[in-house]
This record gives structure tokens, sequence and C-alpha cells, in this order.
């Protein structure tokens, strides 16, 4: 497997990303000339300052960079698990969002805000785990699983637990209300490096687990049958990518909400930049991915003075994507 | 014996589909399997691959009772050819035939796959279609894929659901050469066929089905004779003799 100049280039796409991403904020007192020279000083290669000290420490040490790790985290993971998914389901038109796990996830993280005995991560976890394996049972028709009772089942199962979710809002006190609401609008504006915490170790996980299961998907993208016949179990290998696929996303769910069309989009611009071999589109998808949302991250929170939720940003984005995907009948939608 | 069958009894729920099958088949042969549709050969076929769990009776591959071998055990002795194949992703023809690694693969397949990958690709001649979407390919190009694919496992024992079907004539000899070359490795392939005149032709042994069963042949009776295929059909046809053997005529 040789590596070609453009895979370089996505390889080293996160770097100057994430470092760019430093000078981007809504601040009117910390300019990106500051943090510039607050850099270079921290790096001892020069003394020069002309800027408050304290403040812009504060800024880019607890604010920004917090904030872009969680961000280039999430990104990956929805990336990563939409990815595999589709892999998995050998169906380009599943993500997390439209198998109900991120509404599981949403519910499972707002059930915990609301009752603080409940832990974050592990509740937004099992509860978007349920959501997944509801809607692949569903589906399952005489053990074949179409693309359109997946969808339908997921619809279904999206509903159900979003209902869950608006009960639990119903119900929990206005103060907390207002939490959650925030937070399901897909919202990073209050990352802190104790989500960082949060998030980082099942999304590490997450991803090494599934970068050895990459060629995997390769197998079993090619049909159940074919899988069984090179001597692979189809049903374990799907519970094997799913369950840390899972992790990655209900972790990124739990910390930063529904952060729409990434899991469903960004996998298909890495497999058209690529190539559909996940060896290759499986890292690829994580790079590219946290870069993509960061790139986004930027633009919502320098567009305007105040921040827009960045989940309302990826829909605008991946819905006009995704009509452009189903006008080029890149589906095969109902051609089974 | 490559393959060692006893009794075997296979149903779906209350129906039977195979009743008390016993055959055996010699290392290096070229078996066909014929009967009509709904007569259990790819249920047969199915049942030595180990891809479905029959109700009792035993199987041994090359002395080993399949019950007891592990799955990936089982892919480096047998190869499956499945019948027909929808292709989801556009993977190239290189990373496809690839797969038919899996069960020597840990994580990621290795210099020496890779290279197996290749010769199995060149043994089925469709080398020169290694960097295509698997997608754009016809039905028959996809089939020499998988059967590439199958090569690819280093199987013993190869056998394949109508490996001729969606294959133009050229392409049809093609496989049926290449099946030659194989039993003349050393290899035992079993194939379901439609057409007896092919069978007839290419394989060494023939096995027909009818109805679920074995259709024994009598002692003194060819297997191109007219009244066992009028039998084995529920058809009338007749046959002509041809160098030897016969060939088979709807009438």
């Amino acid at each position: 497997m040789s590596i070609t100049a453009k895979e370089l280039l996505l390889y080293l796409l996160p770097l100057p990303l994430l470092l760019g991403s430093l000078f981007v904020g809504p601040s009117e007192v910390v300019s990106s000339q500051d943090v510039f020279s607050w850099i270079l000083r921290s790096l001892h290669i020069s003394t020069l300052h002309t800027y408050d000290e304290a403040l812009v420490n504060a800024v880019v040490m607890d604010v920004r960079l917090p904030r872009v790790i969680l961000v280039f985290l999430t990104g990956a993971a929805l990336t990563m698990s939409g990815n595999s998914m589709q892999a998995l389901f050998r169906n380009p038109l599943v993500s997390p969002d439209i198998l109900g796990l991120s509404s599981g996830a949403a519910f499972g993280a707002a059930l915990a805000l609301t009752i603080p005995a409940l832990p974050l991560q592990p509740t937004a976890f099992a509860c978007g785990l349920a959501a997944v394996g509801m809607s692949y049972f569903l589906a399952v028709n005489r053990k074949v699983v179409s693309t359109v009772s997946l969808i339908l089942a997921g619809v279904i199962v999206s509903g159900i637990f979003t209902s869950g979710l608006t009960l639990v809002q119903f119900l929990t006190d206005p103060f907390k209300l207002q939490t959650i609401v925030h937070w399901t609008m897909g919202n990073l504006h209050n990352a802190s490096w104790k989500k960082v915490v949060s998030a980082a170790p099942p999304i590490i996980l997450g991803g090494i687990w599934l970068y050895f299961m990459r060629w995997r998907m390769n197998v079993l993208a090619l049909g159940d049958e074919e899988t069984m016949a090179v001597g692979l179990n189809p049903e374990r290998e799907k519970i094997l990518i799913l369950v840390p696929a899972t992790l990655m996303a209900t972790a990124s769910v739990a910390v930063a909400g529904v952060i729409g069309m990434v899991g469903l989009a960004v996998p298909h611009m890495v497999r058209m930049m690529v190539s559909p071999d996940n060896r290759k589109a499986l890292p690829v998808s994580c790079l590219f991915g946290g870069s993509f949302l960061l790139v986004v991250d930027d633009f919502s929170r320098a567009l305007a003075s105040f921040e827009i939720p960045i989940g309302i940003f990826t829909t605008l984005i991946g819905g006009p994507f995704f009509i452009y995907l189903l006008k080029k009948n890149v589906f095969r939608f109902g051609e089974e | 014996m490559a393959i060692d069958v006893r009794a075997l009894n296979f149903g779906y729920r209350g129906d039977d589909v195979l009743r008390n099958v016993t055959l055996y088949a010699p290392a290096g042969k070229f078996i066909a399997i014929l009967g009509k549709n709904g007569s259990g050969k790819s249920t047969l076929l199915k049942l030595i691959a180990g891809m479905l769990e029959f109700r009792s009776g035993s199987i041994s591959i090359l002395g080993q009772d399949i019950t007891r071998l592990h799955r990936s055990q089982r892919a480096r002795l047998i190869g499956y050819l499945p019948q027909f194949h929808t292709p989801y992703f556009p993977f190239t023809v290189a990373e496809v035939v690839l797969t038919g690694r899996a069960s020597h693969v840990f994580s990621v397949p290795r210099r020496q796959d890779r290279e197996i990958a290749d010769r199995a690709m060149t043994e089925v001649g469709i080398e020169g279609m290694r960097n295509r979407p698997y997608t754009e390919l016809s039905g028959g190009e996809r089939h020499l894929v998988m059967i590439a694919r199958v090569l690819a496992q280093e199987p013993r024992i190869v056998l394949m659901d109508e490996p001729l079907s969606h294959l133009d004539l050229h392409n049809q000899s093609r496989v049926l050469n290449l099946i030659r070359k194989l039993t003349s490795a050393g290899l035992t392939v079993i194939a379901v066929l439609h057409d007896p005149n092919t069978a007839f032709a290419y394989a060494d042994e023939f096995i027909f089905l009818k109805d679920g069963s074995l259709r024994i042949i009598e002692a003194g009776a060819r297997p191109w004779d007219q009244m066992v295929l009028v039998d084995v059909y529920g058809t009338p046809l007749e046959t002509i003799p041809y160098k030897g053997k016969a060939l088979v005529m709807l009438v």
C-alpha cells in the first residue's frame, strides 16, 4: 500500500488546522496577533509582549485549546463511526443519526443530566447501543436487512427516543431544561478540559479498535454469505465493529450534543477522495472528519459576534451534499 | 476421500430439503451436481461448505468432521462460490480478491497475502482489470473475480454454485478449463451445473438430485442414458450418441 501525495496531504491536514483554529474566536479583547505573540513567547522565540498575559493565557489554554481538541475528537468520532456503519450495513445511507444512535445517546445524556446519580458517558452509550440494536432487529426480515427497512426502522427508533428526550425535558426543572436544549442543538461553546477528559478515552479506545477492524470491514461489506465463505462469522464481526462505532459516536453526542450529517456525509467525501478501501478510508475518516468539523467550528465562531450552534451549520452543509448524492444516484436507492 | 457425506438430512422448519444423502468424492476430480430447480443442489453445496447446519448424518472433509473444524480452518480447506453477488461499494477487483485471504489474516493482509491474491488473478486471467471498480464490471466478469477470490483462499476443495450462469461461451470455456487445471493440480471441484451437456463434456463424476434425494444410477446404466435424465429432469428429452457419451436435446 503506497501513499499518494493526496493522501499525504490529507494525513498532514489536521496539524495546521489545529494550530490555526487557536487564533479564531469571537473575543474582541484577544486578537489573533495577541495569540501569535503569546505562542512565540511560550516557545521562547520572542519575549515581546503587548498583551494581557493572564488573559491570553486563559483564553488559549482554558477555552480554545480544549475546544479545538474536543471538536477534532468529535468530528473524527462521528466520521469513523459513520464510515464503519456504512461498511457494516453495506449501506452508504446509514449513519449514527439515521440508525437512531444519536437520538438514543441524546436521550441517555439528557437523562444523565437530569438524574445526577446516572453517569453521563455510560448512560449515553447504553441508550445509543440500545437504539442501534433496536433499529437493526426491527429491520431484519428473514435474515435479510434491506436499505428501506433499515432506514424506516431508524426513523421509528429515532422517533421513540426523541419523544423520550422530550419527556425528560418536560419533566425536568427549567434550569436544567436550558442546559439540555442548548446541548441538543449540537453545541461546543462550553467545551472544557473536563469534557475532553470525559470524551477522549472512549473515542480513542473505539478508534484504535476500529483501526484494527478496518480490513474486516472490506470483507463484511461484500455480504454475509461472502464473509462466511472466507471463514469469518459475519454476526460476530458486526458486533465487533458496531460496539466501538457506537462507543465513539455516543461519546461525542454525550459531550457535544447532536451534530447532524457529519457521520453521513463526511465518509462519502472520504471515499470519493481516497478509495472505498477501508484500509485507507478509515484512517482518513479520522483525520479528515476531525479537520472538517474544525473548519466548520471556526466558521461558527468567527462569522458572527455570537456563536452559532455547530449542529445547525453541519446540517446546512450536509443537507445539500446529501441531495447531490441522491441525484447522482450514489445510493442505488431501491435497486436491490 | 476428499469429501465423505453420510446419511445427511436437512430441512427448513418442517419441510425436508435433503433426505438421506450419502456420497463420496475422490480427490482431484471434477464432480457435477445435476437436477431440477429446488431439488436441493445449492443446499447440498452449502451444507458441505458448512454454511448451514444439518439435522443428522455426517460430513467429513479430507478425513476431518466438519462440525469439529473452526470456521477459519474450514475456510482453508473449502472454498465456496456463491450463486449471485450484489456489490455495494466500488472496491477495486484486487481488493475484492484479497478478501479471500480473511481466514489467514489477523488485522490487515500482509505482502504474502497480496502476492497470493495476485497469483489467483493471473490464474483466472483477470490481472488486467485489477484496478477497475468491481461495481462497473459485467455479471460475467464479476463472477470471474469471485472465482479468483475463492482461489486466493487456497482451499483443497472448491464448491461452485452455478459457476457458468451469466457467462458467455468464451468465459464458460475459460472457467471450465480453469476447473480442469485445478483438478489436475489435485484440487477437488464440486459444481452445480444446469447444462447436462457441459457436465458430460467436462466433469469426471455426476451426482443427480431429485426432490432432495440422490438418484442412484442402476448397475449397467450410464449418467447420459435417456431414461435417467428423463427421470431426473421430469421432462421429455432425447439423447444423441456423441463421442462415447451423449448429447441431450429437449423435444
